[in-house]
């Protein structure tokens, strides 16, 4: 029989191409898994602020800067007066201090990095969750404990799933919590 | 193809031709040639080895997962340096304002206004609005609104052309040359103080205040009372209601009003005492469509018709009423029905009806006529209403307030005489487009140009501005202060809720600049609040301050005054003079009526009220003559068809529509399109009618000279009543044999409330049925309550990012409306019978559209809504093709790219989106969700009270703007709730049952309220 391009392609070099991709494609997928997650994504903010000395060593509450987080979706990143509020008397000769009094003053925009995000397309409200006594650790992980804030689990839709449909095993503390809604148009309008 | 038969002919007629010849048919065996891959030796392909490519291979790889590890940057955060206290972001603020002659609540996120909805704390309105009122949001957001002044087109500062204009000003008062100021009709106290203020530094200052469609009605109440005090109607309290071309549901300045009181009287669930309403008009109306008797008689005969009712009841019935002048009395002692009825072909039978139910409900029925009617027939009307003790039904409590009746056209036509002698000093266009609107009898256009000191304060571009030396960009009304009285009982505020997006001025603050010789920025803030403590606040006597009071009224929108008209039974038609007009009915009698959703040509710039199909043709993006059937075939005019209409007036040539339902040798014209200086949305839209308008004395209703011919050439007008057809099969009245609609009369009701149900068939289902607990969402809509005045179209549109598509994309059927309102006919061509319907998904329990999708991106959730996920469809279509209802969209383009050179897709159209809803892109179905959002807003508000959901928590975008409450929406579930009561009700059915899809939206079956002996 005559050896055909068609031969040569389907059975070596297909199988061969094919093998690389899918290899390829695997390694690359697991290298870059969290990652892609943005799992332990530090990003450098413009004035170093320590979660660890406000919310763990000093013990302020987080919604005491994070407004408006049991009312509507965000969990607002503090307007500039509310640091104002204590950095008017306290701290006010340190150079981080000093830049930020300098945002306020100036009334320039003061643009933190963005840490935690869900997708444009999927709606996440804050107030729902944070409504059923659900505590800001189970997704942000221990802020108290940083110095630099870094995304500590996974925000894809498996990870929200896993948690809508096993509320008693995630969310172990709470006493009483309903399965979560799974339906599409939950999340997604 | 190459290979078909060279030698013999070229083409082929059809396909079995095609395929006979033998050649192609061998060729089609064969996937190769012969020969083709004989000289293949594959030792000659390798031009490297095996092993270099794996290593090439490996290292791209590792390339390529090296070049992963970077995160992605997800953006930044910018909180606000002082956040102001109450505001949220990611929550709506809503203020109330006032916006297209409405008191409405504007809904705004993050600072930028993104939706407009009804005050439902309004006396009148509560809470409801239009069609045309939601959409002005996209004016403010319109790329092409003007963003700087200019001086003769070439943008300048505003200080020099403040001390230009201040120059010409003084000049003309020291020459005492008259400055002509053209505006609309001045409904604003503040704004009407500020004229007079201004016309008092100026003393040669004239004000000119038209409409493009005069008020008639008004000027014929002042001859025949001596005021302006014209009262609004109650309609809850009227029986029988006769419209004479009175399109007093939907295109009346108080529809919304109107339609309110109406439907209340149409209301199953509370009594079965309906309203009788007879429509007798040429076009067909929305009005007309939702009559229980349409007569159809050219609108030049009104005049005749009513003084035939004028003689049964006077002469004939012997109603004695006093103030008959004799004069009067003359031409309505020689006409009787009969004559009418003669003369005009009407079935005498149904006037007779009319007038028998006219006469046993006097005191509880109504007669209006429609504002382009001529003074004449109105006069007539006040006269009918008075002779039965209709004026029973004048509301003078909350009448109308106008502060001046408009000038009449033939003024304008003194002022361009006077511009061309130079006797004019200086032309202020106060917001107002004269060039276009005039009628070419005033001859305004040629003498405007022709002007050197012209003066233009307008929100974008039109024909009156391009031609004005001076062009100010003006605020929108979201930009500005004011005040508003339509009413006499009632006050309204218009506060911004946006600062100027450009540089441009309030328009009033403009004028204020020109009066005080300084510029300040709150100057006619300060005016306002000032005109409000003096008009208002010292006349309310209320305890708190000013400034409490003015934060409160502010807050509310509006302020309920103590003021009302009286009764003065001041009725005199002595000074009257009238005869009865010969109508040749052969003649052609042009008849020019207001756009539905267009307006003046404000809005001709406006995609989404340009593509709200039109209520009865169903037409979207044009305007058309439309004419009957019978004439145009006489004419040999067939749809699309360009014909010349004629008149004394002008010449306007424009595309035909043939019509079912008008009288013959009657064409009816809307005005508002075929702008010339345009937005690039609005080009070329329609066709200019306004010129026809006949200006001795103001008149919509041409027949004298009138000559029609077809010319020859086409034009394309879209209508979207093919699309989205529920049956291919076209039989006559398939849409009652396939149950879409049904109908019966009261009467059938009455007799036996289970009417509808008696041929019902009991449907099994093979599959197993879904248990649904807790809430679950259905819908409700009263079809005797509908109107099909669109305004739910356009609060969806809104509401859920609905784009334009153009009148191209409308062609193809590609409409993106989640919402259509579908017009059947049945009966005969010349008085077919017209029924309404609002289509939009079904959210069946059996969606069939779910079982076709390959990607599972449409499916159901546990509270009976059927969902869509848009980041999962793949744009296989099959959930459209499998829907009976056709209400799912496919978005075909990138639509906001796609129109018009991509007109709303810039920084400052997006700016409009609800950003609670995606914005979708190219290849993805969508259709109506039920407002998901609203209903995710509402279980968050539940969560936060620490409650369950109730369905009463949610009100859908469509269902709170509906004038006349016809959509109900809430927990099927909840045995109590209202929309469980309509789906249960004996009326309630579904379209199309026998499918067995279970649809969760139930129609109430509309009643006619026919004569007992007709049923």
């Amino acid at each position: 029989m005559k050896k055909t391009a068609l031969d040569y392609t389907l059975k070596i070099r297909l199988p061969l191409i094919l093998f690389i991709i899918l290899s390829t494609y695997l390694i690359t997928f697991y290298l870059s898994r969290a990652e892609r997650d943005g799992v332990g994504y530090t990003p450098q903010q413009p004035i170093k602020y320590s979660h660890k000395l406000h919310a763990g060593d000093m013990g302020i509450d987080c919604q005491y800067c994070h407004t408006g987080v049991t009312k509507g979706r965000h969990a607002l990143v503090p307007s500039v007066n509310i640091c104002m509020n204590c950095h008017n008397v306290a701290r006010k000769d340190r150079p981080e201090i000093i830049k930020l009094t300098e945002y306020y003053e100036e009334n320039k925009p003061l643009p933190w990095k963005r840490i935690h995000k869900v997708p444009e397309y999927a709606y996440f409200d804050h107030s729902v969750h944070v409504n059923k006594g659900i505590d800001c650790e189970s997704c942000h992980g221990n802020v108290r404990e940083m110095e630099e804030v870094s995304q500590m689990k996974s925000f894809t839709m498996t990870a929200c799933l896993d948690c809508h449909r096993n509320p008693h095993e995630q969310l172990q503390y709470l006493e009483q919590v309903n399965i979560g809604p799974e339906n599409c148009a939950a999340c997604h309008r | 193809m190459k290979n078909v038969s060279t030698d013999k002919k070229e083409f082929w007629r059809s396909l079995k031709e095609y395929y006979d010849n033998p050649e192609t048919f061998r060729n089609k065996i064969n996937e190769f040639q012969d020969g083709v891959t004989d000289d293949f030796n594959p030792d000659e392909l390798n031009k490297f080895s095996r092993r270099k490519f794996l290593a090439l291979m490996t290292a791209s790889a590792a390339l390529t997962a090296t070049a992963c590890t970077n995160y992605r940057d997800k953006g930044e955060i910018i909180p606000f340096t002082n956040r102001a206290e109450g505001h949220l972001p990611g929550t709506p603020d809503y203020y109330a304002s006032h916006i297209n002659g409405k008191s409405v609540l504007v809904k705004v996120r993050e600072g930028r206004p993104i939706n407009i909805e009804g005050n439902p704390d309004h006396p009148v309105l509560s809470g409801r609005l239009d069609a045309q009122t939601p959409a002005d949001l996209l004016n403010l957001y319109d790329p092409e609104r003007l963003k700087n002044p200019s001086i003769n087109t070439s943008s300048a500062d505003w200080s020099v052309i403040d001390s230009e204009v201040l120059g010409i000003l003084n000049k003309c008062a020291d020459d005492n040359k008259e400055i002509a100021l053209i505006t609309h009709s001045v409904n604003s106290p503040t704004q009407f103080k500020l004229l007079e203020d201004f016309s008092k530094k100026y003393n040669s200052l004239k004000i000119y205040s038209y409409e493009l469609v005069q008020n008639n009605r008004l000027k014929a109440w002042k001859n025949c009372y001596g005021n302006l005090d014209i009262p609004s109607i109650s309609w809850d309290k009227a029986k029988i209601i006769l419209a004479l071309e009175a399109d007093f549901l939907a295109r009346d300045d108080n529809a919304i009003g109107n339609a309110i009181l109406f439907a209340q009287n149409r209301d199953v669930m509370n009594s079965t005492e309906f309203n009788r309403l007879y429509a007798v008009e040429g076009g067909l109306s929305l009005t007309g469509m939702n009559a229980d008797y349409r007569l159809p008689i050219r609108p030049d005969a009104q005049f005749h018709f009513v003084t035939a009712l004028l003689n049964h009841f006077v002469i004939e019935r012997k109603i004695s009423f006093a103030k008959i002048p004799a004069a009067v009395e003359n031409i309505i002692s020689n006409y009787s029905l009969a004559d009418f009825s003669n003369e005009f072909n009407v079935e005498l039978k149904i006037i007779k009806n009319l007038a028998n139910d006219l006469l046993t409900h006097q005191g509880s029925s109504i007669i209006y006529a429609g504002e382009t009617l001529p003074v004449e027939v109105h006069t007539l009307v006040f006269l009918l209403n008075e002779v039965l003790a209709n004026t029973k039904l004048y509301n003078f409590k909350s009448g109308f307030k106008y502060y001046n009746t408009a000038t009449d056209f033939t003024d304008f036509k003194t002022l361009s005489e006077k511009l061309r002698k130079g006797e004019v000093g200086a032309v202020i266009n106060f917001d107002a487009n004269p060039v276009y609107h005039l009628p070419s009898a005033v001859d305004f256009a040629d003498a405007f140009s022709k002007f050197a000191n012209s003066i233009s304060i307008v929100e974008s571009e039109n024909e009156t501005s391009a031609i004005s030396k001076y062009v100010l960009a003006a605020n929108h009304e979201l930009e500005s202060w004011g005040d508003h009285q339509t009413r006499a009982d009632l006050y309204e505020l218009q506060q911004p809720v946006i600062a100027p997006l450009f540089d441009t001025r309030q328009k009033e603050n403009i004028l204020l600049t020109w009066l005080n010789g300084v510029y300040d920025e709150k100057a006619y803030h300060k005016y306002l609040m000032a005109n409000f403590s003096e008009i208002i606040y010292k006349k309310q006597n209320t305890p708190v301050d000013v400034k409490t009071y003015w934060y409160n009224c502010l807050h509310d929108g509006f302020v309920e005054l103590k003021n009302s008209y009286t009764s003065d039974g001041s009725f005199n038609l002595d000074n009257v003079s009238l005869s009865l007009p010969k109508i040749d009915k052969s003649n052609f009698v042009v008849h020019l009526q207001k756009s539905y959703f267009v307006g003046d040509g404000k809005f001709t710039n406006n995609g989404w009220l340009q593509e709200i199909p039109h209520p009865v043709t169903k037409i979207t993006w044009d305007n058309y003559a439309s004419i009957s059937p019978l004439t145009a075939d006489s004419l040999g005019v067939k749809n699309d068809d360009l014909i010349e209409i004629k008149t004394g007036e002008g010449n306007l040539t424009i595309a035909a529509f043939v019509q079912p339902g008008l009288p013959e040798n009657t064409i009816v014209i809307e005005l508002g399109y075929g702008r010339s200086v345009i937005g690039d949305v609005g080009k070329g839209t329609g066709f200019n009618a306004n010129k026809l308008i006949s200006i001795e004395p103001s008149n919509y209703i041409i027949n004298k000279n009138v000559s029609v011919s077809k010319i020859g050439g086409r034009y394309k007008l879209v209508s979207t009543q093919e699309h989205h057809s529920l049956d291919d099969t076209f039989v006559k009245d398939f849409h009652k044999l396939r149950k879409i609609i049904r109908e019966g009369s009261l009467e059938e009701y009455k007799n036996n409330p289970n009417f509808l149900h008696e041929d019902e068939l009991h449907l099994v289902g093979i599959t197993r049925e879904h248990q649904y607990e807790g809430l679950k969402w259905g819908m409700a809509i009263d079809l005797n309550k509908c109107i099909s005045c669109a305004s739910c179209v356009t609060a969806c549109n809104i509401e859920n990012n609905v784009p334009v598509v153009g009148k191209d994309q409308v062609s193809r059927g590609r409409e993106m409306q989640w919402m259509r309102i579908d017009r059947y006919y049945s009966g005969t061509p010349n008085a077919p019978e017209i029924s309404n319907q609002p289509m939009l998904c079904q959210h069946c329990d059996n969606a069939p559209c779910e079982n076709v999708c390959p990607v599972n991106a449409t499916n159901h959730s546990a509270d009976g809504l059927n969902q869509m996920a848009y980041n999962r469809c793949v744009g296989t279509r099959y959930c459209a093709n499998n829907c009976p209802y056709k209400v799912r969209r496919f978005n075909f383009y990138d639509f906001r790219e796609h129109l018009a050179d991509a007109y709303y897709q810039n920084n400052l159209s997006n700016l409009i989106h609800n950003p609670e809803v995606t914005v979708r892109s190219r290849g993805v179905m969508e259709k109506c969700t039920f407002c998901i959002q609203r209903i995710m807003d509402a279980r968050s508000e539940a969560i936060k009270e620490n409650r369950e959901l109730k369905g009463t928590d949610v009100v859908t975008a469509c269902q709170s703007v509906c004038p006349t409450n016809a959509i109900v929406f809430g927990d099927i579930n909840d045995k109590n709730s209202k929309v469980s009561k309509y789906r249960e009700h004996k009326l309630g059915y579904h379209v199309l049952e026998e499918l067995y899809v279970k649809p969760n939206v139930t129609y109430l079956a509309k009643l006619r309220n026919t004569h007992s002996e007709e049923s």
